[in-house]
């Protein structure tokens, strides 16, 4: 049976590049196909009627047709745009985090809806915060939140209940952390030389705990960690997840520099 | 080591076919193209193409005042004793000051980044001609009356317009960016919620 000539997508678009004189090629998660790759023909000038549907982290309707080596959109329609969230460099940063893992963890045509859906409740999550929400309010709670739920839902999920060598439940502040053997460490065993292992306190280890048991972003507390447990979590779930990644997370590192200036 | 020539072509001329398909916008075929028709104009005005591109190399240079590309610094546009030095326009790149010269508009100065900030790339604050700008702001002889961000209106555009805005808070210098909306010959059935509600925003009264 032969394929459709059309077919039609809702998708995040997650990075554009431009092409030839006035096309642009985009990036997207769709939740009917994964990622898709689509050319945008003529997106680029002004007067197309593409433009602007195509900016990162925007929710787009697409029609599309089958092409030889992309498929070019034939209609878009945006869905949001989520304007809150591109209303300061920060929230993009932080915006643009969430778009770089799904492109790093997600495989061309391979749907998962719930990706999708962890997506845009970050996204709306946070374009619900203020510019000015400071440390005390762990601003990036939603980020961790969506950190952690990626990669659970790639199945990269690290053990945070038992130790991964030897199977027995942790007692407390006499666990440690190893992105490499695959989560929580008890105090006893003994890993390999080449796997990184660092300390992993208490107060991270229910942190992170809190973010794998809580349903939906929406339903996170109101946590006022110290600033030690916050960059004791990002540090574990960043180093989590640049080795399954095999490189850096440069939004992320952007907004860490960002911060420090 | 140099790939082998495209077959049916000589070493030179698939050397060149390769530095030309590294141009921008410029694909595998088009390369040949123009390859070929280098190789078929006159011996003069192959060199004379040669000569220019090793001129730009060789003279082209930053404006120290504006960081716009230039043969001599200070530019035309920051050594010309007409234009209004109350007014800044922070453009992304040498072309949009280009662009917006040809409005005959505006006679204000110019301050060319040279790219914008850009979190998927690696690009912040100190990769592009940000801290240039915030230098030749504290350096002025008269304070600013008005900062004019001119970047694109892209999500990277609008990022940076943000940073300078907050960097600049508080400075008394009045910061503007250009209008949004909708393009001249553009058609509000097509336009994106993002355009719209901007053109709305930044709606006129008829006069």
């Amino acid at each position: 049976m032969t394929q459709p000539r059309t077919y039609r997508a809702v998708g995040l678009t997650l990075r554009k590049s431009p092409a030839g004189e006035a096309d642009l090629i985009a990036s997207l998660y769709s939740r009917e196909h994964g990622k898709l790759d689509v050319l945008a023909r003529g997106a680029r000038r002004l007067t197309s009627k593409l433009m602007g549907h195509f900016e990162p982290l925007t929710l787009v309707r697409l029609s599309i047709a089958r092409g030889r080596t992309l498929d070019i959109v034939a209609e878009a329609e945006v869905v949001n745009a989520f304007p809150d969230v591109k209303a300061d460099y920060a929230s993009v940063a932080r915006g643009l985090h969430v778009a770089e893992l799904i492109d790093g963890f997600s495989a061309s045509s391979a749907s998962n809806p719930q990706v999708l859906d962890l997506a845009l409740q970050t996204l709306d999550a946070i374009g619900k915060q203020s510019p000015a929400a400071t440390d005390d309010h762990s601003p990036d709670l939603p980020l961790r939140y969506f950190d952690l739920q990626l990669l659970q839902l790639s199945g990269f999920l690290p053990e945070l209940y038992q130790c991964v060598e030897c199977g027995d439940g942790l007692e407390p502040e006499r666990h440690r952390f190893a992105a490499g053997a695959g989560g929580a460490l008890c105090a006893d065993c003994i890993t390999p030389p080449e796997i990184v292992v660092r300390p992993l306190s208490l107060p991270a280890l229910k942190v992170l705990r809190l973010l794998h048991r809580t349903e939906s972003v929406d339903r996170l507390p109101q946590l006022n960690m110290p600033a030690t447990v916050q960059r004791e979590v990002h540090g574990i779930l960043s180093e989590t997840l640049q080795y399954w990644l095999d490189r850096q997370l440069r939004a992320q590192s952007f907004l860490d520099a960002a911060k420090l200036a | 080591m140099t790939p082998d020539p495209t077959p049916g072509t000589t070493r030179s001329l698939g050397q060149l076919i390769d530095r030309l398909h590294q141009l921008p916008g410029i694909g595998p075929k088009s390369a040949q193209r123009i390859a070929y028709y280098i190789a078929h104009v006159p011996d003069d005005e192959a060199r004379a193409l040669a000569d220019a591109i090793v001129a730009v190399k060789d003279m082209i240079l930053f404006c120290d005042e504006c960081r716009n590309l230039t043969d001599a610094s200070p530019c035309a546009i920051c050594a010309n004793p007409q234009r209004n030095r109350d007014q800044i326009c922070v453009v992304e790149e040498s072309r949009d000051l280009v662009a917006l010269e040809r409005t005959r508009v505006y006679r204000g100065m110019y301050h060319v980044l040279h790219g914008t900030l850009s979190p998927l790339n690696g690009v912040g604050p100190e990769d592009i001609h940000l801290p240039q700008l915030f230098a030749r702001l504290q350096d002025q002889d008269s304070p600013l009356q008005e900062l004019i961000v001119a970047t694109n209106p892209t999500l990277e555009g609008d990022a940076t317009a943000d940073f300078i805005y907050r960097r600049l808070a508080g400075s008394g210098i009045r910061i503007t960016r250009l209008a949004l909306g909708l393009p001249v010959g553009g058609s509000l059935e097509f336009a994106d919620e993002t355009t719209l509600s901007r053109a709305l925003a930044g709606r006129n009264q008829l006069e």
